[in-house]
């Protein structure tokens, strides 16, 4: 336990940032996670591979509780118990053959299993690793043997978050026709990347609704026009005027839930809704680390994530405070009806598929942390 | 004792980094929230089911504190208990709390503050806070902003941190608050006038400084001071040195504003964004709770990151119901808006819970109705009760059918019985338990007897079986129309009373007094920050006041204090001459001399002026010489007569002609004036001022040597005016002259002056010699 304190301290250090909402952004809270996991692999002394899991998942239950309400944290952690689930079954393959063994043909699962699209991660070792588990003689040579492998699948984690908008948006040229107009909420970073990079290839106009009350459109707006785009800056009330302009409305996700909705800023459900009046095609960008396995159970619209009332209404407005309840609610629930398809940083989904990518990034132990 | 020997090492730690240290003084130093704060002390109260001290311990870590000195008066062993198991003390929190037990005898946060000086642990800019502060304001910021300052002014000792709120919000305290006169460029607080809210203060006193030396100045009466002040290593220091100080802002704030010996600044950070406030009483206890379920403490809030850990589950509409499904509720109950239940909390058939805080533990009877109520741990609530408005303490009991009207409080452990009726605004305790504890603290036993005595005229039912007394509104021995003007009088009182408008305060007074409050009131509503306030000087009035009024003994005292410090002075300057200190050290020195013996600032000018004079040598026959030796001492100790806490050049020549017409050194008179002139303590203006004044023409005084003095001196003054006159048509004509030239044509000019008036001195010192002999 003493050899893990620092790791402990970490893990506290996070959490306490989650809580005090000092990190924010799913980006930024998946990138925190993952140092921090990476930190508790390279300190943790174990000696068989459930030890390791069950003291990850222990970890990611206090961040994942820390803040519910920043879904990536808890992605992360999944994805990682996942990708060292993995490295562990190849670099053990005489010991279990796969995941696969335990498969009994039953035609429930047969849908639910569905087929593996791919090996999400290549066997990183050639070389097979002489594994012992719980060795008497020496109980670190297990940890010793298998933790540069596991290791390097974190890394992998690491890098897929690094390079997640030039992965989404690597495609952006396919999406954004020229001469088109576009419709954008908010500021995401993803979008943001999408809509640059198709400017290298296209030219189309943006135009950016302000999003109140955070009027984070303002500086979506200021960083486009500055790429040289062109942009026009509107109010959110004219987003349903001005739809039927628009061929398309390219939106972030805060998180993607297994039934293919997902929570994103609020205002989001405004120009979707409008959009879909329209028949306007909404398209989704956004990382696979904000796959969420959960579904919208609260509120049919909200996202139970309530912020502070101030910036709607101010707390100067003394007299005004005691008689009004405010209701500032964080992100919008947007259905998967309403979606038309998620670019993601690997390949383009529809809503109604997102299901099976939450299947194949993450183990079915692993749903509650 | 631990705290002094680990304070004595902290010195060391934080000497190296740059450690945030905060101060929480946990005492409230009153007795708002009797009788909930018996045999517990306020900061350990809860408001939404964590309590005071943990929100303040958040809203520090929050603010990224590192080392936080908790000064406990009362029950300090409870809340040094409190501080050991909360999750604060782990080693993961990364902070670092010391509980610095204080006396008795510490009756005020100047008491306090005194007690933080003399334990030495402040080595560094820090942050002082009251341990009743519920914040999400980012004080690392003012903390930055305030040593940026102190780069550039070493006076800025200290930023308080107030909030924008308007004249009338429910979390500003009407009856103890305060108006801000700030700098609108700089935001440095000029001027704080504490405000009560009974009587009703309806007029502010603003120096007239005040106003003449900053073009743009904000008067201020819609902020909430969040007492959160970011003080510098000098602040418990300058307690120390004024023992006097009491209050933080009515005491210190106000006095370091209105010295014009200490020469500091303060400073206002007007926070725009973030929450701040603290409980101060129950009015805000109630205000603050709202907040936090309101979610303007966000992201402070019970079901984000609530201080205690507990976890709750947010529904629409601002009800909190605690997460682990411990919770009963029934199907009938009605849970209404901003609402928190706490874990294990039972509630039956047709309760109807609105706005109302509910701790863990607690059963709520069939058919209760809860508006407004405030109910700690494991308290029973029996079934078809009322409660509206009130506070309730821990493991209390409500017989069935009670009624408890808005306002009351009740303590720990009180049981009611059945169908009991509490009037409004009563506050009930547990009767005292005389053979168990021992009474450790003489007030109690004051207000036990009170609270006693009272019983009789008590109106309230409590019902059978019931174990609690019924406390006296107001005090007993307080007559109608002994109008106490503190704030912790009773009809100030009522103004942070919960569930009180003070409605009936309004019409039961003399009618002027109210008209003025709802006057005054709307009227700050409507320009937001001007209070009725009439700008009246207090400088020179104020001085004059005393002054009339003075009894022949009082004037001897003084005289007599007088004439001691004037040897004091003369010795301490005598000293300084000799020892060659710096005019810096020696200005120090007389400032604190001036302090200490209380005298006006003329008199230190006399005394200083009086000094540097004698200190010229007399160089007989050589002019050149003597105005070299002249030169010399105006330019190693002149500086000094600005020093001394104000400057007033004109006051510095009247000085200087009454003493050189006493003295043998008259003839100088010329050359030292010039000798002012050229190291511009002394300018053209102010000459020409002094020189237009009747007195020194010698008018008013008694024929004798010192009018003649004054007299020869006053012709030297003219015959310089006549110089500068003749020096400004020559520039007039030349146009391009320098002032350097002008300057060394008048001291030319006055040489000669000298000359002859060296003559004609030797005539009346000869004169005034005959008539001593």
């Amino acid at each position: 336990m003493s050899s893990a304190s620092p790791a402990n301290r970490a893990v506290e250090v996070l959490a306490a940032k989650l809580r005090r909402r000092q990190v924010v952004g799913s980006r930024e809270a998946a990138l925190e996670t993952v140092l921090v996991l990476r930190q508790v692999v390279a300190r943790a002394r174990f000696s068989n591979i459930d030890q390791l899991v069950s003291l990850l998942r222990d970890v990611g239950k206090r961040l994942a509780e820390a803040q519910p309400k920043e879904h990536t944290v808890g992605n992360i952690v999944r994805k990682v118990l996942h990708n060292i689930r993995e490295e562990y079954n190849t670099a053990s393959s005489g010991v279990a053959a796969s995941t696969s063994s335990k498969n009994v043909f039953s035609i429930s699962k047969f849908v639910l299993l569905g087929q593996p699209r791919k090996q999400t991660v290549a066997p990183k070792s050639e070389a097979t690793i002489s594994l012992k588990e719980n060795d008497p003689d020496d109980p670190d040579s297990f940890a010793k043997a298998i933790k540069p492998v596991l290791m390097e699948a974190i890394q992998d984690v690491l890098d897929e978050l690094e390079t997640v908008y030039d992965n989404v948006s690597k495609n952006a040229k396919d999406h954004i026709h020229s001469d088109e107009i576009i419709l954008t909420i908010g500021h995401s970073k993803t979008v943001e990347a999408f809509l640059k990079i198709a400017g290298h290839y296209r030219n189309y106009t943006v135009i950016v609704a302000e999003t109140a009350p955070s009027y984070s459109g303002h500086e979506m707006a200021q960083s486009l026009s500055s790429a040289g785009i062109s942009t026009f800056l509107v109010p959110d009330s004219s987003i349903y005027a001005i739809m039927s302009r628009v061929n398309k409305v390219i939106i972030g996700a805060h998180a993607i839930l297994a039934n293919g909705g997902m929570f994103a800023i609020s205002g989001s459900l405004l120009a979707a809704t409008a959009a879909r009046a329209h028949s306007t095609p909404v398209v989704v960008c956004a990382g696979q680390f904000k796959l969420t396995p959960l579904w919208n159970l609260y509120h049919e619209y909200g996202a139970l994530d309530f912020a502070d009332p101030s910036s709607v209404l101010g707390f100067e407005e003394g007299a005004l405070v005691d008689k009004v309840d405010v209701v500032n609610p964080y992100y919008d629930y947007v259905g998967p009806e309403m979606v038309d398809v998620f670019i993601t940083n690997d390949g383009d989904h529809p809503p109604s598929s997102v299901y099976r990518l939450v299947k194949e990034s993450y183990d079915d132990d692993d749903q509650l942390l | 004792m631990p705290p002094k020997s680990s304070a004595g090492k902290e010195k060391d730690l934080t000497a190296e980094d740059d450690v945030l240290q905060a101060v929480i003084l946990a005492d409230s130093f009153n007795k708002r929230f009797r009788p909930l704060t018996i045999g517990k002390p306020r900061c350990l109260l809860p408001i939404c089911n964590a309590t005071l001290l943990d929100w303040t311990f958040e809203s520090l870590a929050l603010a990224g504190v590192q080392e936080i000195f908790v000064i406990c008066r009362s029950y300090p062993e409870l809340v040094k208990a409190a501080i050991r198991d909360s999750k604060w003390s782990k080693p993961s929190s990364g902070l670092k709390i010391v509980p610095i037990i204080t006396a008795k005898e510490t009756f005020s946060p100047g008491d306090a503050m005194r007690d933080i000086y003399t334990h030495g642990i402040i080595t560094t800019d820090f942050v002082l806070v009251t341990g009743d502060l519920v914040s999400n304001i980012r004080i690392d910021e003012v903390v930055r902003a305030h040593k940026e300052r102190r780069k550039t002014n070493k006076d800025a000792i200290m930023t308080m941190v107030v909030k924008e709120s308007g004249a009338k919000h429910r979390t500003r305290s009407r009856g103890d608050s305060g108006v801000f006169v700030l700098d609108a460029n700089t935001s440095e607080c000029l001027h704080y006038e504490p405000v009560t809210g009974h009587p009703t203060k309806s007029i502010a006193h603003i120096p007239r400084e005040v106003l003449a030396e900053h073009p743009e100045v904000e008067i201020r009466n819609d902020l909430i001071d969040c007492s959160i002040d970011v003080c510098s290593v000098e602040v418990p220091s300058l307690f120390q040195d004024n023992f006097d100080y009491a209050d933080i802002r009515r005491d210190f704030v106000y006095g370091v504003l209105t010295s014009d010996l200490l020469m500091k600044n303060i400073y206002c950070y007007v926070a725009r964004e973030g929450y701040a406030a603290r409980v101060a009483d129950t009015r805000s206890y109630d205000a603050i709770s709202k907040d936090i379920l309101s979610r303007w403490t966000f992201p402070l809030v019970p079901d984000n990151n609530h201080p205690s850990d507990h976890s709750y589950d947010h529904l629409r509409g601002n009800k909190y119901i605690a997460k682990d499904n411990s919770v009963s509720l029934s199907r009938t109950c009605k849970i209404g808006p901003n609402t928190l239940i706490g874990a294990h909390t039972t509630v039956a058939d047709g309760a109807s819970i609105s706005g109302s805080v509910i701790g863990q533990r607690c059963t709520i009877g069939a058919g209760v109705v809860l508006e407004g109520a405030y109910i700690f741990d494991d308290t029973n609530i029996g079934a078809g009760s009322r409660v509206e408005a009130s506070i309730i303490g821990s493991e209390v009991r409500i017989g069935s059918g009670s009624i408890v009207r808005s306002g009351c409080v009740i303590g720990n452990g009180v049981v009611l019985g059945k169908d009991a009726r509490l009037a409004k605004f009563e506050r009930i305790s547990r009767r005292r338990d005389l053979s168990g504890e021992e009474a450790d603290d003489e007030d109690d036993d004051d207000e036990w007897e009170m609270v006693e005595a009272h019983q009789e005229s008590v109106t309230s039912l409590l019902g059978e079986g019931t174990n609690a007394v019924v406390w006296p509104q107001k005090p007993l021995d307080e007559d109608e129309d002994d109008e106490d003007e503190s704030v912790e009088s009773y009809n100030n009182q009522r103004l942070m009373r919960i569930g009180d408008n003070a409605s009936d305060l309004d019409l039961s007074d003399a009618g002027s007094v109210t008209e003025d409050e709802s006057d005054s009131d709307s009227d700050s509503d409507s320009d937001s920050d001007t209070h009725a306030l009439s700008r009246t000087s207090s400088a020179t009035s104020a001085s004059l006041a005393p002054d009339a009024s003075v009894s022949a003994l009082h004037a001897l005292q003084e005289t007599a204090a007088e004439s001691e410090f004037r040897s004091e002075v003369r010795q301490s300057l005598e000293r300084a001459f000799a020892e060659g200190h710096s005019v810096d050290n020696a200005a120090v020195e007389l400032k604190t001399l001036r302090m200490a013996s209380n005298v006006p600032l003329r008199r230190v000018r006399e005394a200083v002026v009086a000094a540097i004079i004698e200190r010229i040598d007399v160089v007989d026959g050589d002019p050149a010489r003597q105005r070299q030796a002249i030169g010399a001492t105006v330019a190693r100790w002149g500086a000094l007569i600005d020093r001394i806490g104000g400057v007033d050049a004109v006051e510095t020549v009247e000085v200087l002609q009454a003493h050189c017409a006493q003295s043998p050194r008259l003839p100088l008179f010329g050359q030292i004036l010039v000798a002012l002139y050229q190291a511009d303590i002394v300018e053209e203006d102010d000459i020409r001022a002094w020189y237009a004044r009747p007195a020194s023409r010698g008018e008013g005084a008694k024929p004798g040597p010192l009018r003649e003095g004054l007299e020869k001196c006053w012709a030297v003054g003219a015959r310089m005016i006549e110089q500068f006159d003749e020096q400004e048509s020559g520039d007039e004509e030349s146009g391009e002259e320098e002032e350097g030239s002008g300057k060394s044509a008048a001291s030319e000019s006055s040489e000669e002056e000298s000359e002859e008036s060296e003559e004609e001195s030797e005539e009346s010192g000869e004169e005034s010699s005959d008539e001593a002999s």
